[in-house]
């Protein structure tokens, strides 16, 4: 049909455009300094961040600290989710502020925070030697439990969101229905309420992922230069380093793997909505 | 009395201070459909959920084929639910709903297909099987509902509004082939509705019910004819109703003095009480015979409806009704005019006035 074309289509057009200048150039100047070496055009960007086992670990414990956060923001978030959902009246306005309320406060500060509370004169220390849990201070600060706390605890909203706001949409009596046919809670939340709820759980997880690789703030507060990301790579190789060659090919890895997250789950998302 | 398949005995249930079931009794024989009848809040859908085991009661028993259920979780019950607006399983097709209760209990694949083929066969529903349930019309998802209720064999169903999101011509077609349906099947039914009318059509016993009580449990010719309470007159069918005080006795019948004129009913009310007497429109008459009720009144309106005409009578007092009901309108009466209307003795209704 020759009409076919949207003239509301023209209104993504300004937004577009912003894209364009203020995204896309400066990632193609990027994906150009990646490949460009001291004669011209080179791999070797690439080969430095895919053929270095360091680096190769780096990509893994990003991927790695993305998959944990996601995995622990699901399982702290779904409940949530269902619970904001299902909240009434003044219940859902307390869970609403204390879910989405720490959005407001800024990365840096809230890791500054887990910092505070972990540390070794901290207070959960002081609280636990006070209550005669432990005899010494425990080190807390600089190990991955809490790196993966604070992670969490970031990202968590992130995971909330989507899935409250398909939950909401459920109709709340197709549990009732499953009871009343004879199915157990169990057989009634995997047929019914978690088929349901996925495509919200999918976005929620891209979304936490796709963040959650690329941190910067958290684990470096959290962790230093215990535990590096790609994003921590990328700021030493820009900043200290001056080697753009080296953190140009590290954000092309991280962008390739952001795709492929965002590809794969738009298209998981119409396999289940499909249905 | 005969044993009752489903037996409740003084069920109570309260949500913080409001009491929504209060000491709430009844019987119900096997094969029977009863109705619980009444408006919004009157308790009906708390009495069907605990009934089904979504809602624990504060106290009472809930016995069916003399097995104590109350407290049994909603998937141990065998009670079917027919819900408001279905509550079908979007993401599973039609054959897929109507099997989802086998699969829950635990019957294999092959066992439950012939099942639930033969149940789609029973709604009319088996060239629809593999569809979504989202692409059905209202009435054949309400099948849809039906048979995926029916087909793990439930000792008892019960059907929430069944109705309510059918269209008016819809429904009635629906409330037939429902009735017939579940006649067939042989099944014990509970209806919740707000709407005398389908409770009229599909009911063998009609359980009015107001503020967590059961107001009155009756037939639905007796319901009608007679209702015990004014509030059970008011919800079921229309009624012309004058209050009045009672004048004294004459011949075993108490006489009420109308705005409308001095009407005679059976009845026992001491002189001077305030009463309210009713009957039903199609009781009234133009052509009164000796014995009967007499009352002047002034026509305010006349409404032609295909097969009758109403007479809305121009009324004295606030709480009064007056519609007469007349299978042919004679000739020259029109609004305004000045009739003598009659109805029997044994159609006039006595009531305590509210």
């Amino acid at each position: 049909m020759r009409g076919s074309r949207d003239p509301l289509g023209l209104l993504a057009l300004p937004g577009v455009a912003f894209l364009g200048v203020a995204f896309l150039v400066p990632l193609m100047l990027l994906l150009w300094s990646s490949i460009r070496g001291v004669d011209g055009f080179t791999w070797l960007g690439y080969w430095r961040v895919l053929g270095d086992e360091y680096y190769r670990g780096v990509i893994l414990a990003s991927l790695h600290l993305g998959l944990i956060t996601t995995l622990g923001a699901f399982i702290l978030g779904y409940p949530a989710a269902f619970a904001l959902a299902r909240a009434k009246g003044y219940w859902q306005v307390v869970l609403f502020a204390l879910i989405f309320l720490p959005l407001t406060v800024s990365i840096i500060v809230k890791s500054f925070g887990w910092g505070i509370v972990l540390r070794r004169d901290g207070i959960l220390n002081w609280l636990m030697l006070n209550l005669g849990l432990i005899e010494r201070p425990v080190r807390m600060i600089f190990t991955e439990g809490a790196l993966y706390a604070g992670m969490i605890n970031v990202f968590l909203p992130f995971m909330v969101l989507p899935v409250y706001s398909v939950v909401r949409m459920m109709d709340a009596r197709l549990p009732d229905a499953a009871a009343t046919l004879g199915a157990s809670p169990w057989f009634s939340f995997t047929r019914v309420t978690l088929p349901l709820s996925l495509p919200g759980v999918v976005a929620g997880a891209s979304l936490v992922f796709s963040l959650s690789v690329a941190a910067y703030v958290t684990p470096s507060l959290l962790m230093g230069d215990r535990y590096m990301t790609m994003s921590m790579v990328m700021a030493k190789a820009f900043l200290n380093l001056r080697d753009w060659q080296l953190g140009a090919a590290m954000a092309a890895v991280m962008l390739a793997v952001a795709a492929i997250i965002v590809v794969g789950a738009s298209l998981l998302q119409r396999m289940l909505g499909g249905r | 009395m005969t044993t009752s398949h489903l037996a409740i005995s003084g069920v109570s249930k309260r949500f913080g201070s409001a009491v929504v079931l209060d000491d709430l009794s009844i019987g119900v024989a096997k094969g029977e459909f009863v109705s619980l009848l009444g408006p919004s809040g009157c308790g009906k859908t708390t009495l069907l959920r605990c009934i089904a085991g979504l809602l624990l009661p504060d106290a009472g028993s809930i016995q069916v084929g003399g097995a104590e259920i109350t407290r049994l979780p909603a998937h141990k019950r065998n009670v079917g639910v027919v819900f408001q607006n279905y509550a079908l399983f979007p993401h599973l097709t039609v054959a897929e709903n109507i099997g989802f209760g086998l699969r829950a209990q635990g019957v294999a694949r092959a066992a439950a297909a012939p099942r639930v083929a033969d149940a789609l066969a029973l709604v009319r529903m088996s060239e629809h099987a593999g569809k979504p349930v989202t692409a059905l019309s209202g009435g054949q998802q309400q099948r849809v509902a039906v048979a995926r209720a029916l087909v793990v064999r439930p000792s008892l169903l019960l059907l929430d509004e069944p109705f309510s999101a059918l269209d008016r011509k819809l429904r009635e077609t629906m409330q037939v082939e429902l009735k017939h349906l579940l006649r067939e099947v042989g099944i014990t039914a509970i209806f919740v509705t707000h709407d005398q009318e389908e409770a009229l059509v599909v009911s063998d016993r009609i359980a009015v019910m107001n503020a967590g009580r059961i107001e009155q449990l009756a037939d639905p010719a007796t319901l009608y004819q007679r209702p015990a309470t004014l509030y059970a007159l008011d919800f079921v069918g229309q009624s012309t109703r004058l209050s009045g005080r009672v004048l004294g006795r004459e011949e075993g019948l108490v006489l009420v003095q109308t705005a409308l004129g001095v009407v005679r009913a059976a009845g026992s009310f001491g002189t001077g009480s305030s009463v309210v007497i009713a009957t039903r429109p199609e009781a009234i008459t133009l052509d009164a015979t000796p014995g009967m009720n007499r009352i002047e009144a002034r026509i305010r309106e006349i409404s032609f409806l295909g097969s009758r005409t109403q007479l809305h009578l121009d009324l004295a007092d606030e709480g009064d009704r007056g519609i007469a009901e007349l299978p042919r309108l004679p000739e020259g009466l029109v609004p305004g005019a000045l009739v003598s209307l009659g109805f029997a003795v044994p159609d006039t209704m006595l009531y305590p006035a509210a």
